[in-house]
């Protein structure tokens, strides 16, 4: 699982309104060098929850001392968007959970595969 | 109602995804050329689910776009991560992801798994909920008016047939000489025949007649009208064997254990068939290939006679003893002669043609006998119109913009549009 995944992905667990993010517990992290592309990362950039990307990379140790706000003419920035492309794109998380941070509803992550299945009733 | 629905689309379509997962060869199903032009017309940048994506074989398409995709089915899933793919595994009905945050979504072949109409719509706005505003989707589901296959209900069961992982020698087939039978090797026998049933949506030149012989399915009663599975029926009885009513015993036990034992019933009749595989027509399109079946149609039309103490055999012995009636003795020609002989036999009864499917049946020694049991899919194939009007009266915040019949399916292409709620 990417970290641009997890900023799209939500606990769907019924009853929940503050499902997002889903708290990261990782136990492997592979980091996959790919290409870097400055105007798909800048074009990808305002689709994301910055925050939950942040905090995502924080989990994994991989904040690269990206700021929590998002600053402003990031298109230029050429130093800023290559961290943007490696947390986006190049970590991953291979083993571990997404943890619900309301209901505590675990969802394992095994060989890169969020299991977002819920169970009758849930 | 909705429990027994699930529970159908567990047995029926998830387990059978599981099942048949690794018969599932990438290099087999072509993209549709309208699939991959959708996801080719995306801006850059832009993030598309492929919501049911199977084993991914529309997330290699387009690098200039994120593509993401989720499936129900487990062993699918891995083999797209497999592939480098970014994919999760949830259910259709409860997607996890935020709202609005897909540019483009995809639904392939999905929506005709559900078993109820409020299902199909429940699918249909949970991704609409996933959608951007402005943002379109492309859903595909099976056409219940094709040019081959006859349907006489709405909602059936559709055998499946496993075939064994594709071998170069297919990709060899279209090109130069069309002398199928040059190539003896039994596994390509079966391949051959499914490469052949693959054109059937095709089949401009079949007779009425031919037409007739093509309804070779199992039926039930929708489910949105009938709640008791006990009373899913096989319309179509060919034999003595094939009336299965269920008997009195079964009315007291839960509706679940009976279901499946009325399907475990038909299914024990009928194993598979190439003709029904249907990734064929939905997913090959290369013109080789269809140059190929084209060619394997056109000598279909001979004069050999359909082998009918083999038919009679077949609607006489079980299932697993079926198996060695592998068409030893009929090369793939041989089947595509049974499927032109039947158009110009029309006394043919229905036993024979129930029979002369199970004999045309590809089937692929002991794995089929494992398969056997589970590999009925249900399906709800849509009429026309059916999916615009689903979309129209029940999903508010979609705008179909096209609808069109493609490879036997209907297909719409939407826009989430904003909507103001009072």
């Amino acid at each position: 699982m990417k970290l641009l995944t997890h900023n799209m992905l939500t606990s769907h667990v019924k009853g929940v309104t503050k499902g997002y993010p889903l708290i990261i517990k990782a136990t492997e992290v592979k980091v996959n060098e790919l290409e870097f592309n400055s105007q798909f990362v800048s074009r990808m950039i305002p689709k994301l929850e910055w925050g939950a990307l942040i905090q995502a990379a924080e989990w994994l140790g991989q904040s690269q001392d990206l700021p929590s706000t998002l600053i402003p003419d990031y298109e230029k920035d050429e130093e800023f968007l290559r961290k943007v492309h490696r947390i986006l794109l190049e970590v991953e998380v291979i083993e571990g959970s997404l943890q619900c941070p309301e209901s505590g509803r675990e969802f394992p992550i095994s060989k890169g595969v969020p299991n977002m299945l819920l169970n009758e009733g849930e | 109602m909705d429990e027994a629905a699930s529970q159908l689309e567990r047995d029926h379509v998830h387990s059978v995804y599981e099942r048949i997962a690794p018969y599932f060869n990438d290099s087999r199903y072509k993209a549709w050329p309208k699939v991959k032009q959708f996801l080719l017309e995306q801006e850059p940048g832009s993030i598309v689910a492929d919501v049911g994506c199977g084993n991914g074989k529309y997330l290699h398409i387009n690098d200039d776009i994120f593509k993401l995709g989720c499936d129900v089915c487990r062993p699918l899933v891995d083999s797209a991560w497999g592939r480098g793919h970014e994919v999760q595994l949830c259910d259709g009905l409860r997607l996890p992801y935020r709202d609005g945050c897909f540019d483009a979504v995809l639904s392939i072949a999905v929506i005709h798994h559900m078993s109820t109409k409020e299902r199909r719509v429940r699918a249909i706005k949970e991704m609409a909920r996933t959608l951007r505003v402005g943002g379109r989707i492309m859903i595909y589901v099976w056409a219940m008016e094709q040019k081959r296959r006859k349907f006489e209900k709405q909602d059936i069961f559709i055998p499946w047939n496993p075939n064994p992982p594709l071998s170069p020698a297919l990709r060899q087939r279209g090109n130069g000489t069309q002398s199928v039978s040059d190539d003896s090797a039994s596994s390509d026998k079966h391949r051959k025949v499914r490469s052949i049933s693959s054109m059937v949506d095709e089949g401009d030149l079949i007779s009425p007649g031919q037409q007739k012989q093509q309804r070779l399915w199992f039926f039930s009663r929708s489910l949105d009208s009938v709640l008791d599975f006990t009373s899913l029926t096989v319309s179509r009885s060919s034999s003595s064997s094939l009336q299965t009513p269920v008997d009195e015993a079964s009315e007291s036990r839960s509706r679940r254990t009976s279901s499946r034992g009325l399907i475990r019933q038909m299914s024990s009749l009928f194993s598979s068939s190439s003709r029904t595989s249907l990734e064929e027509d939905v997913f090959i399109s290369d013109p080789n290939e269809q140059v190929h079946k084209n060619d394997n149609r056109s000598s279909g039309n001979g004069n050999e006679t359909v082998p009918v103490e083999l038919v009679h055999d077949c609607s006489a012995v079980p299932l697993p003893d079926l198996v060695s009636y592998q068409r030893d003795q009929s090369t793939c020609e041989g089947n595509v002669e049974v499927d032109g002989t039947l158009s110009q036999q029309e006394p043919l009864q229905r036993q024979e043609s129930t029979a002369s499917l199970l004999e045309s049946d590809g089937m692929s020694g002991q794995s089929s006998e494992q398969l056997k049991d589970s590999c009925l899919r249900y399906y709800h194939v849509f009429r026309e119109g059916e999916l615009t009007q689903l979309i129209q009266n029940h999903v508010d915040e979609l705008h179909v913009l096209h609808t069109y019949l493609d490879h036997a399916n209907w297909c719409v292409v939407a826009e989430k549009v904003q909507v103001w709620k009072v």
